[in-house]
């Protein structure tokens, strides 16, 4: 039997115990070893090309055997039709206003002289990534496990840059604004509010990503970077920042990127709950890098599982990986992490002793003690947001 | 005086864009079905987005396709009038339903 009939069979025969239909949602593993496009986008390599426009492009899987994800292998999500197709950098100007003491234009070069230069090294990751292992389908892109990646980010600290313009007593929201735009004059913009009480000194206006200039598919010249968060509001080219006394309503934060606000974060398609909450903190995860679904190994050879474990800053602790579908576990080992922020790669050594199939799984624990579930344990929720299974792939052994 | 030079010319390139021309986003043709309703997808989604955005929500219920068409008007001011929302909606079912009107 094939992997795939497996987890068909499988999904059919769970539904078919609990007597009731597939609707109250069976979580498997997202969808996997997708082809990556034969073309390349601007400083890309080739990679899956889920659309051109917006252009939305996941990094393979293999990919995440390394701790920091190449610049030309990063994926890439925007919102709007339009980019701007050139950004000329003497004219580029980074915009503060609304409730501020001074009004301040500030230009890249500015940004990179009259400010402390600080980095991070942080995980993007889109809060729908892994959104195909939902079933049903939840609505949107149906992503496998590479919308994500990790990368060193220098810049300037936006504490830095708000207190430089002089915040005013009332000030209590922060709106961003990067340059896309729509194709209709009325189709509101892409803006994300940060409440100031959530700005810390980790966030920061990044020109820089891993040591050369944001690629431009992924926000040139400039972007947010908010550690530990989904990256729904790590606007990219941004261009302007307003402080305001009100939380201005906007589309991508009010219907957009939510989940149920309740303990499950769970709902079912006939059952949506009411009350939804934004998705922002990133919970703990991991996947598997090497080896990939199908790779051949022989009997007796040494295997490395290479992957990439993250969560919201809280630090990860252990990386277990099972060889016998999910019976037994055993610690992998841990490379040093260079931020609490950042992948931690870790890679396991075994030597299969049986033939044929042979099933990895991975598993994350945090600081706090939080774990990965597997796949099924995972609770719907309509935006198929939040996924963080136990990665899992089946190799044969030859 | 030569370091001179060249801390200036350091600092010049620091400020010089890696892509210094217009990027070109490379237009992908996806492979979309043809058949009724087909004209009012072209007239009506492709302004905003490509055919790669609808194929890859993966097959969705008949209300999940109406609930996208509406949201493209109330939340991005797409101009779908009555009859456009019918024909895309019916469109999108019969070939990325998943035969379920819920």
């Amino acid at each position: 039997m094939k992997r795939r009939d497996f987890l068909k069979a499988s999904v059919v025969a769970s539904a078919a115990l609990a007597g009731t239909s597939v609707s109250a949602g069976v979580t498997t593993q997202p969808k996997d070893a997708q082809k990556v496009s034969k073309i390349a986008f601007p400083e890309k390599r080739p990679l899956i090309t889920y659309s051109d426009r917006p252009p939305l492009l996941e990094t393979p899987r293999e990919s995440f055997s390394k701790a920091i994800t190449p610049n030309d292998e990063f994926f890439v999500r925007w919102h709007m039709p339009d980019i701007p197709t050139h950004i000329d950098l003497e004219k580029f100007k980074i915009v503060i206003d609304g409730l501020v003491e001074r009004e301040l234009s500030i230009s890249i070069a500015e940004l990179k002289s009259d400010y402390e230069q600080v980095e991070v090294t942080a995980v993007l990751q889109c809060g729908g990534n892994s959104r195909s292992a939902f079933k049903p389908i939840a609505g949107g892109i149906q992503w496998g496990s590479g919308a994500m990646g990790c990368a060193k980010w220098k810049g300037v600290r936006l504490s830095d840059l708000l207190s430089r313009a002089g915040m005013k007593k009332d000030a209590k929201w922060i709106g961003f604004n990067g340059s896309e735009t729509a194709a209709y004059y009325e189709t509101p913009n892409f803006v994300r509010e940060m409440e100031l009480t959530d700005l810390d000194d980790h966030v920061i206006v990044a020109y820089e990503m891993n040591g050369e200039d944001l690629p431009y598919l992924n926000g040139y010249p400039v972007r947010l970077i908010i550690p530990g968060h989904y990256s729904d509001s790590w606007i990219k080219m941004l261009s302007k920042i307003t402080v305001g006394e009100k939380y201005r309503s906007l589309f991508f934060m009010d219907v957009a990127y939510r989940i149920p606000d309740n303990e499950c974060e769970c709902e079912t398609p006939q059952d949506r709950f009411k009350q939804t909450k934004p998705i922002t903190l990133m919970n703990v995860k991991s996947v598997i890098g090497y080896p990939t679904n199908s790779t051949k190994v022989y009997h007796n050879s040494h295997v490395v599982v290479r992957g990439v474990a993250f969560d919201d800053g809280h630090g990860i602790k252990d990386v277990f990986v099972s060889i016998d579908g999910g019976k037994t576990w055993e610690k992998s080992i841990l490379e040093k992490d260079v931020d609490r922020y950042a992948f931690v790669a870790y890679r396991y050594t075994f030597k299969p002793e049986t033939y044929g199939k042979v099933t990895i799984m991975a598993k994350a624990v945090n600081r706090l003690g939080d774990e990965q579930p597997f796949a099924k344990d995972i609770q719907w929720n309509h935006g198929g947001y939040k996924y963080n299974g136990i990665d899992t792939v089946t190799i044969d052994v030859v | 005086m030569k370091k001179i030079i060249l801390l200036c010319l350091l600092t010049f390139a620091s400020l010089q864009a890696q892509i210094k021309e217009d990027v070109q986003v490379p237009y992908i043709s996806y492979e979309i079905k043809m058949g009724q309703g087909f004209d009012a997808i072209q007239a009506n989604c492709l302004m905003c987005h490509s055919f790669g955005y609808i194929i890859n929500q993966g097959a969705q219920s008949k209300e999940f396709w109406h609930k996208k068409v509406v949201k493209m008007i109330t939340h991005f001011k797409a101009p779908i009038d009555e009859q456009a929302v019918k024909d895309t909606t019916n469109y999108l079912f019969e070939h990325y339903g998943n035969g379920k009107l819920k």
